[in-house]
């Protein structure tokens, strides 16, 4: 009964999340009634993005009087309606919080116009920002919480989390006090959270959690080393390729948690070091995980944020990932050859590739039949979707729902399985990205940027390309992907010829081979080193620089050759 | 009567403590445990949903790693049995050599960089103290590891 009552209350989370993200949301433009004459105008910041949640009020200048308020919308818009009797001094006050009070005194021509019942429409009023306490506090937390997830001090969630806290309680408690304290309310937070890559994560968990109990890794692996015949060289990209094409269709993570003690255990087999074969699997992992939409949690933000499609991952990313993963595959060859050559001598233990043999069973036939019936359901969903406009979110909540129907899992380990911390740090993390987008630092950052490119979209490209994927070597890729996200619309909304998103590509690429510079670049490299570890073959943080630097600066530069043939050579070839 | 247990991890870190086990058995005539602790703490940072899921792989890996271990013994004329086990190292250390009434307990020297599952130079006297006091085994550790 209690199985059963968990079951219905995880169905419906999930068809209430598809109603949330599938239902088409009311245009959210300030409208006036009819027959009323109205002044309507929009607010933007100063680079151009529309302001929301700002106060609008008409103001009789010569008495103070308010004739009427409002609040700008989603868009930026308002409109307000005008009294029947219109006063000759009329003012309009614009105020929000983080930026300077604006006032705009209409003209006799447009008061005239009012007082014939005629709309007014205003030019764009431009708000400009306000650097108080409340600016350095949030980004001193944001800040904090990027140095405390990279020292791995705190958990990543706990640690978001706290920045979320921390914001509240200066924006209420201090707030209260003074209002330069004010950072951002509940309610204001909450716009931030982006449930589409919240549904979009649940969703794809539960798909993974039901294939990686099928024994589909083990398979996969140990095909691979069939396939090469035990020859080393050819083995290293067989497993590549497979680590790859999975970590593009799942998630990284995963993809390492489970291939990892399957390749030690090969590699002892083989008489060789497992590094030889893990690090080229973990660079690939980072590298081929961009290809799609899903591969990644950064691609995920960024198709979010940007409204990329997954056939604008496929068509405009796929190609660069692949000619990077050439390089990535030479590159691998040349540095471990001398694993290659010492193989031949090493004779191959019989114990052991029996018991390799008999673990790479497929264990659950059924499930995977049905998970991989599913899968395919949904990569034509993923792929025909955006005609219909059906987000990817909707796709991979109702692919998960039918496959829950479908296997009819233990709905305990299937709730345990959907790793809801993750699920709170995105959350936590949005918010608090929010909070330094709402007290105007990514605004700072895409001025700065903005300059540094000065309008040329190849330096555009190589700026962000470049900076993200060094900047990943040091800096969590999710936190920053997410405060780069604002950054990079300014850049695509301002720099000429960038309306293709291919700054959002070059993100993608910068955020994603980045994690390949270093030990902490990325989870994968993470997980990869402890199991590694525990085989005895430790991965220290000097080992994995010494061979994730040059694969970074291989790759990174491959994929910007590609950004740059696809978005600047053949423009036309863009979508 | 009692055992050898020789807790090993894998990799050439273990090769002189798989040998000096093998060794030590073949002198003694003794049963001779090769012992793989499996320890997760390294995911922390990635997400308790995916333990179990790995746990199990690790076990697996272990089994692995001690069949690598007993097939050396093999070869030496040596019949070992592998265990493994998940948990904090020196309590699994300690739980095996009492369950098996060890008389000699095999480890590794420490390594230079510190871990999550190994003991660094500076512990591992202390380690050496605590674990033959707790078992009353002899504890040896090999000059070359």
């Amino acid at each position: 009964m209690r199985r059963r009552i968990r079951l219905v209350v995880l169905l419906a989370s999930l068809l209430a999340g598809a109603l949330l993200l599938g239902v088409p949301r009311a245009a959210s433009r300030a409208q006036a009634p009819e027959g009323t004459a109205v002044i309507t105008g929009t607010v933007h910041g100063k680079q151009g993005q529309v302001v929301e949640g700002a106060a609008v009020r008409l103001v009789a200048q010569g008495t103070g009087d308010e004739l009427e308020g409002g609040v700008t919308q989603a868009d930026g818009r308002f409109a307000l309606m005008v009294p029947e009797t219109v006063p000759d001094d009329l003012v309009i006050h614009v105020e929000r919080a983080h930026y300077e009070d604006m006032a705009v005194v209409l003209d006799p021509e447009a008061v005239e116009g009012l007082r014939q019942g005629q709309p007014v429409a205003l030019p764009d009023i431009h708000l400009l920002r306000q650097v108080n306490a409340s600016f350095w506090i949030a980004t001193l937390i944001f800040a904090g919480m990027l140095a405390l997830i990279g020292l791995g001090k705190l958990h990543n969630t706990l640690t978001a989390l706290l920045g979320v806290t921390l914001i509240f309680f200066v924006s209420y408690l201090g707030g209260a006090l003074n209002h330069d304290l004010f950072i951002l309310d509940f309610s204001g937070a909450l716009r931030y959270v982006d449930w589409n890559v919240i549904f979009l994560i649940m969703g794809m968990m539960i798909i993974i959690a039901a294939v990686e109990r099928t024994g589909l890794f083990q398979w996969l692996a140990y095909n691979a080393y069939r396939l090469s015949g035990g020859r080393v060289w050819l083995l290293i990209p067989i497993l590549m390729l497979v680590t790859g094409v999975t970590s593009a269709m799942l998630d990284n993570v995963t993809t390492m948690l489970l291939m990892t003690p399957i390749t030690v255990q090969i590699a002892l087999t083989l008489g060789i070091s497992p590094l030889a074969l893990l690090m080229p699997e973990v660079m690939a992992s980072n590298v081929v995980g961009i290809s799609t939409l899903i591969g990644t949690p950064t691609n995920i933000l960024i198709g979010s944020f940007a409204k990329i499609s997954f056939n604008g991952f496929l068509s405009n990313l796929t190609p660069g990932v692949l000619l990077a993963f050439v390089g990535l595959v030479i590159y691998s060859e040349l540095v471990y050859r001398g694993e290659i050559h010492g193989s031949e001598s090493e004779e191959v233990s019989h114990l052991l590739l029996e018991r390799l043999a008999e673990r790479a069973k497929i264990t659950e036939p059924e499930d995977l039949k049905k998970a991989g019936v599913v899968g395919a359901f949904m990569l034509l969903l993923f792929i025909t979707g955006e005609h219909v406009h059906l987000v990817p979110a909707v796709t991979a909540i109702m692919g998960a729902t039918v496959l829950l129907i479908w296997t009819r899992p233990d709905i305990d380990e299937m709730i345990e399985e959907v790793d809801w911390t993750t699920l709170v740090f995105f959350m936590a993390l949005f918010i608090v990205v929010g909070a330094v987008q709402e007290v105007g630092l990514v605004s700072v950052v895409a001025d700065v940027i903005g300059r540094l490119v000065a309008g040329n979209l190849v330096v555009a490209i190589l700026v962000v390309t470049w900076s993200s994927a060094l900047l990943s070597t040091v800096i969590a890729n999710i936190p920053f992907t997410a405060a780069m996200l604002p950054v990079v619309g300014y850049l695509t909304a301002t720099v000429p010829g960038a309306h293709s998103k291919v700054i959002f590509y070059c993100l993608s690429v910068g955020s994603g081979m980045g994690g390949n510079g270093s030990l902490i670049g990325a989870s994968a490299n993470m997980v990869t080193a402890g199991i590694s570890e525990r085989a005895g073959y430790p991965i220290s943080f000097a080992y994995f620089l010494k061979k994730g630097l040059p694969a970074l600066l291989i790759t990174v530069g491959l994929g910007t050759i590609w950004l740059l043939l696809r978005f600047i050579v053949f423009p036309g070839t863009a979508t | 009567m009692g055992s050898i247990v020789s807790a090993i991890r894998g990799g050439p870190g273990s090769k002189a403590t798989v040998a000096r086990a093998i060794a030590l058995a073949k002198e003694t005539e003794l049963p001779l445990y090769f012992l793989y602790v499996v320890n997760l703490d390294f995911m922390d940072r990635v997400g308790s949903s995916r333990v179990h899921v790995i746990s199990e792989e690790m076990h697996e890996m272990g089994e692995f790693v001690l069949l690598a271990a007993q097939e050396e013994a093999a070869k030496a004329g040596v019949e070992a049995t592998g265990v493994v086990r998940e948990g904090k190292v020196t309590d699994e250390i300690v739980a095996l050599c009492h369950e098996v009434s060890a008389a000699f307990l095999v480890i590794g020297r420490p390594r230079a960089m510190s871990g999550d599952n190994v003991f660094t130079d500076h512990q591992h006297p202390e380690v050496c103290r605590l674990l033959e006091s707790e078992t009353g085994a002899r504890v040896i550790i090999p000059e070359a590891d």
